[in-house]
């Protein structure tokens, strides 16, 4: 292969993480109503953002998530920068953690994943009920953070097989 | 193969992914954060929202026609078990419907009729537009809906959209060739209502996770008010236009009722803009109080409910004599159009005195009538 095309190559496979959180994104703008729209779509964006600081932030750098933080809020019509923000936080929380994390079980990960889920969760109800001036009702957002964690141990080991078999491959 | 999770430094990751940028980016976005909530709809912001949702709309759409293939794909193989039932159901729904379309015809008739009077003035002209919806953004606090239409369609801030059933929401941002629907149930979504048979006017205001509820304003108090009864936009404040069906109340508190919705946002997919040009929508010699008041001379018992429909809805035998009572008899269940007859009926007091005694007769007489001034 020419080095040219490798480049490329390499390119792509880094620009990865990144085009699923976009993906993600999309996903939440668009009108999936799961469950006759009874069920909110997991954010699968933060679990994005949480699986790549933890193994490999480097394919997911802070600019790549303030771009997919800063286009959910345009989408959502909510206060912008909120969502870059958690997400970020959650990023720069976890990459401090990075040591405990990596080798470990992956059902060690996943209640660190509850604790940024409800990290994020906890600071997406406090800033918007402060926007709002009153207190936002809790239960919706508790199902679709309870989605979320839900939906981790799947996509983790979508994104892990991913991470290692594609694009951590040379 | 490698171990996952060590240092890579390749493709976009080849720098290290530094902290100093991450803290950087997140002094960025908390700034942007404070002054996108002090700041509130600060152009800069609205025309950044604007043109991304503007630039992806294509796409949206692009992705949003196969979302919907798949659930009306969904949806048909769940009606083909179901489908003797609706069948019934569609049967009796359209035996009713006639009667409705009967009573329809003429209630056209008699607008004509009025029509035709000095006093009248014709509404605004509307200018619906048609659209889809390309994005449901499923954030849960926030409730809105994205469509495929925008300033290039004639759409503005303000409209309001309508699908089959009755008010989605209201028109609060416009690109190009997209809009944002700021939806019943959002925190923020104030809607003027009145209560036609409670004569009640309110506000409808979105509850996050829950209904919307309408706060009185002005009108008799809370205890003319039962649920079941209609709940249309009152054209208050000019915001949207009146008598858009908008839903039934349900149950009733000391300062607010909520309301049962008469639009399911699970199936909302194409929905239609009302662009009124409300300029024309002056009633200034007719203050708001008299447009309702003139229920108050209803004719014989308004209170019937809904044994009297459907008695005079299976008489057949004279359809025409019943058809004009019937609709003011039961303002909770009156077909759409049935508040431009009510504009009519305010212009001319004389209007209220039609009767049970057939309709084309006093149809002629007010006719008459309306000559003679």
């Amino acid at each position: 292969m020419s080095e040219r095309a490798d480049v490329i190559k390499q390119f792509a496979k880094g620009l990865t993480p990144t085009l699923l959180g976009l993906v993600g994104v999309a996903m939440l703008a668009l009108p999936l109503r799961l469950f006759e729209g009874t069920a909110p779509l997991p954010l699968i964006p933060l679990l994005i953002v949480f699986f790549w600081s933890i193994y490999a932030p480097d394919y997911l750098p802070a600019p790549s998530i303030f771009v997919i933080g800063l286009l959910q809020d345009l989408y959502s019509g909510g206060p912008i920068g909120l969502w870059a923000l958690i997400y970020l936080g959650v990023q720069y929380t976890f990459i401090n953690q990075r040591s405990y994390f990596l080798g470990r079980e992956q059902r060690v990960v996943w209640v660190g994943f509850m604790f940024a889920t409800a990290l994020a969760g906890a600071a997406f109800w406090a800033m918007t009920s402060l926007a709002a001036g009153n207190p936002m009702p809790l239960r919706p957002l508790a199902l679709q953070l309870i989605l979320t964690i839900a939906a981790y141990p799947v996509l983790a080991i979508a994104f892990s097989h991913l991470q290692r078999r594609v694009i951590a491959q040379r | 193969m490698q171990v996952i999770g060590r240092e890579q430094r390749v493709g976009l990751g080849r720098k290290a992914n530094s902290k100093a940028i991450l803290l950087l980016l997140i002094l960025v976005s908390a700034l942007l954060l404070l002054s996108s909530l002090y700041a509130a709809e600060a152009s800069v912001f609205k025309r950044a929202r604007q043109s991304v949702v503007d630039a992806s709309a294509p796409l949206l759409e692009m992705l949003a026609e196969p979302i919907s293939m798949v659930q009306d794909m969904v949806g048909s193989v769940s009606d083909y078990f179901s489908v003797l039932e609706q069948n019934k159901a569609l049967r009796e729904e359209n035996a009713e419907l006639r009667q409705w379309m009967e009573e329809a015809l003429q209630l056209r008739r008699t607008v004509a009729a009025f029509e035709r009077l000095d006093g009248y003035r014709a509404p605004p002209d509307a200018r619906p537009i048609n659209a889809f919806v390309i994005g449901e953004p499923s954030d849960v606090y926030t409730q809105s809906m994205l469509l495929n239409a925008g300033a290039l369609d004639q759409v503005a801030v303000g409209n309001a959209v309508v699908d089959d059933f009755g008010l989605v929401g209201r028109v609060v941002e416009t690109g190009r060739r997209s809009a944002r629907v700021l939806l019943l149930t959002d925190a923020q979504s104030r809607v003027p209502v009145y209560v036609e048979a409670a004569e009640l006017e309110g506000i409808l205001i979105g509850r996050p996770g829950g209904r919307p509820v309408i706060s009185y304003t002005r009108g008799k108090p809370a205890d003319a008010l039962k649920p079941g009864q209609r709940v249309v936009t009152s054209g208050a404040g000019g915001v949207l236009p009146p008598g858009l069906p908008v839903g039934v109340v349900e149950t009733i508190a000391e300062t607010e009722a909520s309301v049962d919705l008469h639009v399911n946002y699970v199936r909302t997919r194409l929905v239609r803009v009302i662009n009124y040009d409300l300029a024309g929508l002056e009633l200034d010699d007719s203050p708001p109080g008299d447009f309702y008041d003139v229920r108050d001379e209803k004719p014989n018992g308004a209170s019937d409910g809904p044994a009297a429909d459907d008695a005079s809805a299976s008489e057949g035998a004279e359809p025409d004599s019943d058809a004009l009572t019937t609709i003011s008899a039961r303002p909770d269940n009156a077909v759409p159009g049935a508040a431009s007859a009510a504009v009519v009926q305010a212009s001319s007091n004389d209007a209220a005195s039609i009767d049970a005694s057939g309709i084309d007769t006093s149809v002629g007489a007010i006719a008459a009538e309306g000559a003679g001034n």
